[in-house]
């Protein structure tokens, strides 16, 4: 196996969890474990109706109900502001009109002195409403389509030439399900009111935004606001917004004038914190006889939450992927009655991916060629969008070594060859080509006097690992032992944190890691610049270089100084510096900003009398640029192919067709993989460092789900020749 | 709060009697659904009368007859050596049926009287449930089914019976013991559950305030062959989409008793008589097996949802019937 370069030192060890302890022995403080005195609870009363008004809301038998402290409801609750764009515009402000756009919004919230009371109170508040007929169906012709939504959508060459002159055409329609998040921690916010001041514990992932939009929602100054996120219990994109509810529990904290704590219950995590959209896709490939690809053209539409936003680009990726001199990609969405549409890992890319890889397994079956080598036969080896080298690629070696891995060349090509006993067996490969995406970030280095640093930046690990890799890296760039580093995140008055999200955290805090450890250096050989009795007098800090607790010079290692020693000599407490990244531009670098790659090699066993199907080895290898932990990279690859293989054969949000209901928002409905679905999962990675950040990484906190659908589609198609083109994979498509 | 009372019931006779003397009592064993529907908002009694201390537990074997007591628990009656003897099957019904820590709280008695996951009874704010409120329609049949049966259902409601353990004891002809305020009585199990008809809310002949005290299930004959197959979604701790209990005897090649029960299907659980005696008299061969299946689902109510069943269901009755014979004997 080939492995990244330049693994030396603490960064690139699989070192355990810098929070694994505190996290096993139930330690680690997650939102709904704060309590405060005189604590009181909210909960949420959701409408019935997809589309319409609400007619009469009688909230006396809730108001009557023991314990309870206030019911809030559109027609009390005070005027508030929209929270500010993220990038996307936010949901709007709860309990504003009586107008209802899904299923499962809030109408009212009741706030109780206990969490019992509150959800009692609430089955109590009786709400009617004047139904409109709700739009639930993307071919309903009152839907409204948005094109090109965020200016994704590309074109090169003559595509329509192309395809109509190419040897061999292919072209099929894919869909997926709608997905949910559903991380294991319930949602949850304990909002405190102290004066003008509010503190927030919630299960977000991005505290900076967040304080940004709570402070706008009540007109507040963003001073006055401090969000808390030590420890998230999972989120998988579904803490990217200011969802409602936590204004509520912050407006329901106003009301009562006391400490307020809202837990989402799980049926209202299906509807109250986003999902990943259902998707239909069409791909249309043209290619030689000799599988060389000259027409690609890959179409996608998604619903929208009628009001909503979402950034979730299906087709985007496919016009990267793979050397085509003619491409078409298009994405559109159509506005329906469903609750909110958001990011969930791999936004877009999962479902996109299944789409394109499915269609060039197809193409490949067409050909009558080995699904692996149409793939390198259209390698692109610059990025043919930009027209630009990439940053880094070593998506060939991800083939290379998974193929030999996996045993490749052990498939026999013809479908439903590959048997043993009732289970035909089936190989199949998908590639990934993820997306590069990176926020500013800013962070600060501390040394203190007894020569332990603590570095910060207000940003989350939401079971990632960014604890323990950041730990490893700022240990690293000052020169000191794991134990003597401290990392700090979560609290959004440190400095301003980019958002766990897009596989882009890492990138964007670790350089801002790199850049404050650098200053603080800096800010040492400063200290010393004029000291005639240190041996680092007058050094520059391309001079020096750090270990063991202190600075040396590079010419002579002997000659150096420690950190304590130098804060004692000038009767400084402690020394603090900032630094701050921010992404790279394309044009300017002379380069196209690589996300991860990866290939995926999925051994499926069907039984076709009974359309059982069990996913029997996953070999996943991947180039993420320079690894940071081998043990916590490896660990968020395969947490992501659990959720591949959940996306593959298990997850779907059923909404009624008559109401708008989610009908499966629970875990006993809405299924998940469990430990007897999930085979042994291998994992390798490959490559060099990534030339687009100083860090040399690309996230790998996405690419562990793309490709798995489309391997395990192919590998069914190889088990047993047929082809099933929707997500997930279900018994009814397989006996 | 909803709150309710609680009470542990010191004997039988007075259990019986708290919960016959009002409508709004309800017995408490394991609690595995009864809670659950609780903390739903689908079930609001009153009162819950604790009867998880009283006598009515154990696994007895007397002769050709296993008495399970209504307490045991399905963890309990799983690892009894009889059954894994003589009723494999059943044993393997009750280890697919639920995870370890529900085998261990949950009863035999509790898990016949275990309430349908269909997702429209499950949620209050679903007005069409002819099961929890009689006359008000049935959503399922309106929206989107899947987890439903096709047997003994109609427009009514298609609510399944989700337990894996009665299938096989449906399978078994076992009896039910029960005990009313005027005496005790024996229930075959398949008197037991009635079908849904107009009526979805009667699940069975409990009158109100009867209790389950035991179970007797005849043991398979020395020699008997049987298999418990369920088909799912998932490789564990998921509800059936079709199942199947079967206990073949074969002597000299030809099946002399073919038992065979499907769940998974039915609103009750579902024996297939006419498969049974399309078997009996046959050689145990594939053919026979898969003509055999062809006669377990008659007149079936399926809706868009759950048209595949029928098909299914009958390939995991051939299934089950082919790994019987020929992997299914004595342990």
């Amino acid at each position: 196996m080939t492995t990244v370069e330049q693994r030396t030192g603490l960064v690139g060890q699989g070192v355990d969890r810098v929070d694994g302890p505190l996290k096993v022995t139930g330690a680690a403080r997650y939102p709904n474990d704060f309590s405060y005195p005189d604590l009181a609870y909210a909960a949420l009363v959701r409408s019935t109706v997809a589309a319409g008004r609400i007619s009469r809301l009688d909230t006396a038998a809730a108001l009557a109900s023991p314990g309870v402290l206030a019911v809030i409801t559109h027609q009390n609750a005070p005027r508030l502001e929209r929270a500010p764009d993220s990038g996307l515009t936010a949901p709007p402000p709860p309990l504003q009109d009586d107008r209802i756009t899904f299923h499962g919004q809030y109408v009212a919230v009741v706030v109780a002195d206990s969490a019992e009371e509150a959800t009692a109170a609430a089955r109590r508040v009786e709400a009617e409403y004047e139904p409109a007929e709700p739009i639930l169906d993307m071919g309903d012709p009152r839907a409204e389509w948005i094109t090109d939504p965020w200016g994704t959508d590309s074109s090169r060459g003559d595509l329509k030439g192309a395809l109509a002159s190419a040897e061999v055409r292919f072209e099929a329609t894919y869909t997926t399900a709608a997905n949910s998040n559903s991380p294991m921690g319930l949602f949850s916010t304990v909002a405190v009111w102290d004066g003008d001041d509010l503190t927030i514990h919630d299960s977000t992932q991005w505290p900076s935004y967040l304080r940004k939009a709570i402070a706008q929602v009540f007109s507040l100054p963003e001073g006055n606001v401090r969000v808390l996120c030590p420890y998230v219990g999972g989120a998988f994109g579904a803490g990217l917004r200011a969802w409602p509810h936590i204004m509520l529990a912050a407006l329901a904290a106003r009301t009562v004038g006391r400490p307020v704590k809202l837990v989402l219950t799980r049926p209202e995590m299906f509807t109250g914190v986003g999902h990943r959209t259902a998707s239909e896709q069409c791909v249309k490939l043209g290619a030689t006889r000799d599988g060389r690809l000259v027409a690609l053209a890959h179409e996608s539409t998604t619903p929208l939450q009628i009001e909503g936003t979402q950034f979730e680009p299906c087709t985007a990726g496919s016009a990267s992927a793979y050397a085509c001199p003619n491409v078409i990609t298009r994405d559109r969405q159509v506005r329906l009655n469903i609750p909110w549409c958001n990011f969930m890992r791999a936004p877009g890319e999962a479902q996109g991916n299944f789409a394109l890889e499915s269609a060039m397994d197809e193409l490949a079956y067409e050909l009558g060629m080995d699904p692996l080598e149409l793939r390198l036969r259209n390698y692109s080896e610059d990025n043919p969008r930009l027209e630009l080298p990439w940053s880094s690629k070593s998506l060939r070696e991800c083939y290379e070594v998974g193929a030999e891995r996996f045993g490749w060349s052990r498939r026999s090509p013809e479908p439903g060859s590959m048997r043993d006993g009732d289970s035909l067996i089936g190989y199949g490969v998908a590639g990934v080509s993820f997306f590069w995406y990176q926020e500013p970030c800013e962070a600060r280095a501390t040394l203190r006097k007894d020569g332990t640093a603590v570095v910060r930046s207000a940003v989350t690990d939401i079971g990632t690992g960014t604890y323990t890799v950041m730990t490893q890296l700022s240990a690293e760039c000052l020169g000191l032992d794991m134990a003597h580093v401290t990392f700090e995140l979560g609290d959004s008055d440190l400095p301003a944190g980019a958002a766990a999200g897009g596989s882009g955290l890492t990138a964007a805090v670790g350089s801002a890691v790199q850049a404050a450890c650098r200053n603080l250096v800096r800010a040492f050989l400063d200290t010393v610049r004029d000291d005639p009795t240190s041996p680092l007098q007058g050094c520059t800090i391309d001079e020096v270089s750090v270990g063991g607790g202190r600075i040396h010079r590079i010419d002579a290692p002997e000659s150096g100084e420690a950190y304590a020693d130098i804060l004692a000599a000038h009767g400084i407490g402690e020394l603090s510096a900032d630094g701050s990244s921010t992404p790279n531009d394309p044009k300017v670098a002379g380069m196209a900003p690589s996300g991860a790659f990866a290939a995926r090699f999925v051994e499926v066993r069907v039984d076709p009398d009974l359309g059982l199907m069990q996913v029997a080895r996953v070999v996943s290898v991947v180039d993420a640029g320079r690894i940071l932990n081998e043990k916590t990279a490896t660990s968020q690859i395969m947490g992501g192919t659990v959720g591949g293989i959940g996306m593959a054969m298990l997850e779907e949000i059923v909404t009624d067709p008559g109401t708008g209901r989610v009908a499966n928002a629970t875990f006993g409905d809405y299924l998940i993989p469990v430990n007897a679905d999930i085979p042994d999962m291998e994992v390798a990675f490959v490559g060099r460092p990534d030339r687009f950040n100083s860090v040399g990484v690309k996230g790998v906190g996405e690419i562990g789900l793309v490709g798995i659908g489309a391997a395990i589609a192919n590998a069914v198609h190889h088990a047993t020749g047929r082809r099933v083109r929707s997500l997930p994979i279900t018994i009814e498509q397989l006996f | 709060m909803r709150e309710f009372e609680y009470v542990r019931a010191g004997e039988v006779g007075q259990a019986v009697a708290m919960v016959t003397a009002d409508p709004e009592t309800s017995y408490l064993a394991g609690g595995t659904t009864q809670l659950d529907l609780m903390k739903d908002g689908v079930l609001a009694p009153d009162r819950l009368v604790d009867i998880t201390r009283l006598p009515l537990g154990g696994v007895t074997r007397d002769g050709d007859v296993l008495r399970v007591g209504a307490l045991a628990s399905m963890e309990e009656l799983a690892a009894d050596p009889t059954v894994a003897e003589r009723l494999p099957f059943l044993r393997e019904a009750l280890l697919m049926g639920a995870s370890p820590q529900l085998r261990n709280m949950a009863t035999i008695g509790g898990n016949l009287l275990q309430r349908t996951r269909c997702r429209y009874f499950r949620d209050p704010a679903v007005s069409a449930c002819n099961k929890r409120r009689r006359g008000t329609g049935c959503a399922a049949v309106q929206e989107v089914a899947r987890m439903h049966a096709i047997l003994g259902a109609s427009e009514h409601c298609i609510a399944l019976h989700p337990s894996d353990m009665a299938v096989a004891l449906v399978a078994l002809d076992a009896v039910v013991h029960l005990l009313g305020a005027g005496g005790s009585r024996s229930v075959p199990i398949r008197e037991f559950y009635l079908l849904p008809g107009d009526t979805p809310d009667v699940e069975n002949v409990l009158r109100h305030g009867e209790l389950i005290t035991a179970v007797e299930v005849p043991l398979l004959p020395p020699g008997a062959r049987s298999t418990y197959l369920k088909v799912r979604d998932r490789a564990s701790y998921e509800f059936a989409l079709t199942s199947a209990a079967v206990a073949l005897r074969i002597d000299g090649g030809v099946i002399g008793e073919a038992r065979v029960a499907m769940g998974g299907v039915g609103t009750v659980p579902w024996r297939a008589t006419t498969t049974e005696q399309m078997l009996e008299g046959s050689p145990p061969s594939p053919e026979v097996f898969a003509a055999a299946a062809e006669l377990a689902i008659t007149d079936p109510y399926v809706v868009p949802g759950t048209a595949f069943k029928v098909e299914l269901a009958k390939r995991t009755v051939a299934r089950a019937l082919r790994t019987a014979a020929t992997q299914g004997g004595p342990r």
